[in-house]
């Protein structure tokens, strides 16, 4: 019995040695070669439980995900001779394990360095068509693509497919930020400056309609006034040549004895007349008869 | 490919054992599960029935243990204790090796079983072995995670939160991504350890230059910082699609952060387009990571500070404080305005009753004199002699009454000098004239 239970051990454990040696797993997020004496049997995209003859074969696994390598810091020059400091990274997955392996090998962080130089390469030619404006504006899209197109014409032969490249930063060096923020500042003085201006200039222009408005108010209404003291003379006048016109020569007599009454009903004058004056002439004389008058007279 | 999922392979297939079953009851396997229904109810409580020990106190196996069913090739009936359980399996090793020919299980006789004692001990712990190895298979799935099983490395089915059992290791593993957690990626910015999703604001951040300063579209320099919230949306996508997701997702954000920046004027930018800005940062990185297959949902971008650089940041204001100024200026200038006009209409007014006042005085007075000139001219037409006389007289007794009349003879030569003319008169005046001439001293 123990030796049939023993030997029942030994099947087991050559057949787990077994299992062990021909069966391998390839994870959901990998991709496999299979490996002859180093000549390529087989590659292997499905995840799952696969077979591979034992000891003369072996496996290397690659990623299959989407894979990111980011590149900092590139100094390029635009189409304006404006330089900007791009960083990128670039999305990218492996296609061909075996083109991969034969160019990079296991290792899928070691295809940084070409990547770097193709993206690079890329990056110069297109920016060097564009100007910074088109670069930051809607026209980055384009941009992307263009390079996206070059970069994966350009890694073909690696095995890969270049899913996107996008300029993830795009600064102006130090000095052209110092410049930037100097204009930055200037440019908000002046808006302050003019700002102020506009409103010391909506001030005064304010005040200024107010004080023609004053002017204009107060000269108008002296026009209507003197307007109305003439209109005043001319009926007033109007009336007494039409009162007066009647008879001129009494008029005269009446206005000049009214005009005496006024002078002299002060007080104020002193009248030296002459004993001969018409009215006091009875001082002298009695008249020769109660209607004749003594001399001439009106 | 023999031994992958989806055919009847000896490792079975949990989705076609039972029948049609959906991927959400992966634990019917081929070793039965019979004694734990609320194991696939799908009940987000992992402390009910399917704990282990939870309804069989003292049962290392019970619950949903292989020997526990009734389906199982040791099924006794539900034999809470191990001693009847080892007697058991011992009974059926016995019976399987032939040894005990027509003797029955306990051993009676003492030979057979010195004979067999270390083979069952060996065969116990085998089997102990075995036991604890699909004990291994347990896992719990937490309410804000959902289970993701591998078998051999490929995804197989998903599982909801509870208690679950997959194939043990070497077949099948599981991922325990968190869901329904929103992750948040600061860009500008790292809040410190007090910064939380449900506080939202970060009083300990740090600043970090290099990402928050960016061009606008009209070439200037504008300081954002911005959070970023996202969730998994699709959680095989997220653990297999990409290499680092979290890292992607920063990536993406920060780059179509700058370029929706990169079209937008700073001013815009600072006040009035946040909203725009940031519901097409949030359309466009959801797009990107879309197209990377991220399993990512990006449920928020919060902008959480737009400023001018700070070195310029002080001549921002001031252009504030300018249009400040310009305003009040304004006003003191319309209160001014405001003071005056109301004024000078008051006196235009005035100044034109003044005129209006004049001219009705004019008239009124010509119209008086006419009246009474008319009237005295109508009686001195009646009687024209003595009417003129009467006025003559009269008048020129009122001129003397009233002024003092000094009677001076033409024959009384160098009188005049001495007159005094620029004194008021006396009162009564002192008549000074010849003795021929009379005097008359009026007085009022």
């Amino acid at each position: 019995m123990n030796r049939i239970f023993i030997a029942g051990l030994a099947v087991l454990v050559v057949v787990l040695i077994g299992a062990d040696a021909s069966l391998f797993t390839v994870s959901q997020t990998e991709q496999a070669l299979v490996l002859q004496f180093g000549k390529v049997e087989d590659v292997i995209q499905a995840p799952g439980l696969h077979v591979k003859v034992p000891f003369t074969q072996n496996v290397i696994t690659l990623d299959k995900r989407l894979l990111a390598v980011e590149l900092p810091g590139e100094e390029v020059i635009l189409g304006d001779q404006r330089r900007l400091i791009i960083d990128t990274f670039t999305v990218f997955r492996i296609t061909d394990p075996l083109r991969f392996y034969q160019a990079i090998g296991p290792i899928p962080d070691n295809i940084r360095g070409r990547l770097n130089s193709v993206v690079t390469g890329s990056l110069r030619r297109v920016l060097g068509n564009n100007k910074l404006l088109d670069v930051l504006s809607a026209d980055r899209e384009h941009i992307m693509s263009t390079i996206r197109g070059q970069v994966n014409t350009e890694m073909a032969n690696f095995g890969v497919s270049i899913e996107d490249v996008r300029i993830r930063r795009a600064d102006l060096p130090k000095e052209n930020t110092d410049a930037i923020l100097s204009r930055m500042q200037s440019e908000r003085q002046r808006v302050a400056a003019q700002a102020r201006a506009e409103g010391a200039e909506a001030s005064q222009r304010i005040k200024a309609d107010a004080e023609r408005e004053r002017t204009v108010l107060v000269a108008d209404a002296k026009a209507t006034a003197d307007n109305l003291r003439g209109e005043g003379e001319g009926e007033a006048t109007n009336i007494y040549a039409k009162a007066f016109g009647q008879d001129p020569a009494f008029f005269s007599f009446w206005r000049t004895l009214q005009g005496y009454r006024d002078i002299f009903d002060a007080g104020a004058a002193r009248l030296v007349v002459s004993p001969d004056n018409d009215y006091l002439r009875l001082l002298q004389a009695p008249p020769s008869d109660a209607t004749g008058q003594p001399a001439a007279s009106r | 490919m023999p031994w992958n999922n989806g055919g009847p392979g000896p490792w079975g297939n949990p989705s076609g054992s039972s029948g049609g079953d959906n991927d959400k009851k992966p634990t019917q396997g081929p070793w039965g599960n019979s004694g734990n229904k609320g194991n696939n109810s799908g009940d987000d409580k992992p402390a009910g029935g399917p704990r282990p020990g939870g309804q069989r106190p003292g049962g290392p196996f019970g619950g949903g243990g292989p020997f526990g069913g009734g389906g199982g090739p040791f099924g006794g009936g539900g034999a809470p204790d191990l001693d009847r359980l080892i007697a058991q399996a011992q009974a059926y090793i016995r019976g399987l090796m032939g040894g005990g020919s027509g003797r029955g299980p306990g051993g009676r006789s003492s030979g057979p079983l010195s004979r067999f004692t270390s083979s069952r001990g060996l065969v116990f712990l085998l089997l102990l072995i075995v036991v604890v190895w699909f004990g291994t298979g347990f896992y719990r799935v937490q309410p804000d995670e959902q289970g993701v099983v591998l078998r051999f490395g490929a995804y197989s089915y998903w599982t909801p939160p509870g208690l679950h059992w997959h194939l043990p290791w070497p077949v099948e593993t599981v991922e325990l991504p968190t869901v329904t957690r929103i992750n948040r990626t600061e860009i500008g910015y790292r809040s410190g350890p007090g910064g939380t999703i449900e506080s939202g604001q970060d009083t300990t951040g740090r600043d970090v230059q290099a990402e928050s300063l960016m061009l606008t579209g009209d070439e200037n320099i504008i300081d954002i910082d911005v959070a970023i919230f996202w969730r998994i949306n699709d959680a095989p996508a997220f653990l297999f699609n990409t290499a680092n997701p979290e890292g992607l997702v920063r990536g993406v954000a920060e780059s179509s952060m700058r370029e929706v920046i990169g079209r937008t004027p700073i001013q815009p930018a600072l006040g009035p387009m946040r909203g725009q800005i940031e519901s097409d940062v949030l359309k466009q990185t959801q797009e990107i990571l879309d197209r990377y297959q991220a399993g990512v949902e990006v449920t928020q971008v919060q902008l959480q500070k737009v400023d001018p650089p700070a070195a310029v940041i002080e001549s921002f204001r001031d252009v504030q404080r300018a249009n400040t100024d310009a305003e009040r200026m304004r006003n003191e200038a319309e209160s001014y305005r405001n003071d005056i006009v109301p004024r000078a209409r008051g006196d235009a007014a005035r100044i034109v009753a003044e005129g209006q006042g004049a001219k009705a005085a004019s008239v009124a007075q010509a119209t008086g004199q006419a009246a009474q000139f008319e009237s005295v001219y109508k009686a001195y037409q009646a009687a024209k002699d003595i009417t003129l006389r009467r006025m003559y007289l009269d008048t020129m007794e009122d001129v003397m009454a009233h002024s003092q009349p000094l009677v001076v003879d033409d024959k009384l030569k160098g009188l005049v000098p001495f007159l005094p003319l620029n004194v008021p008169p006396p009162r009564p005046v002192a008549p000074v004239a010849p003795a021929s001439s009379a005097s008359v001293g009026a007085s009022r």
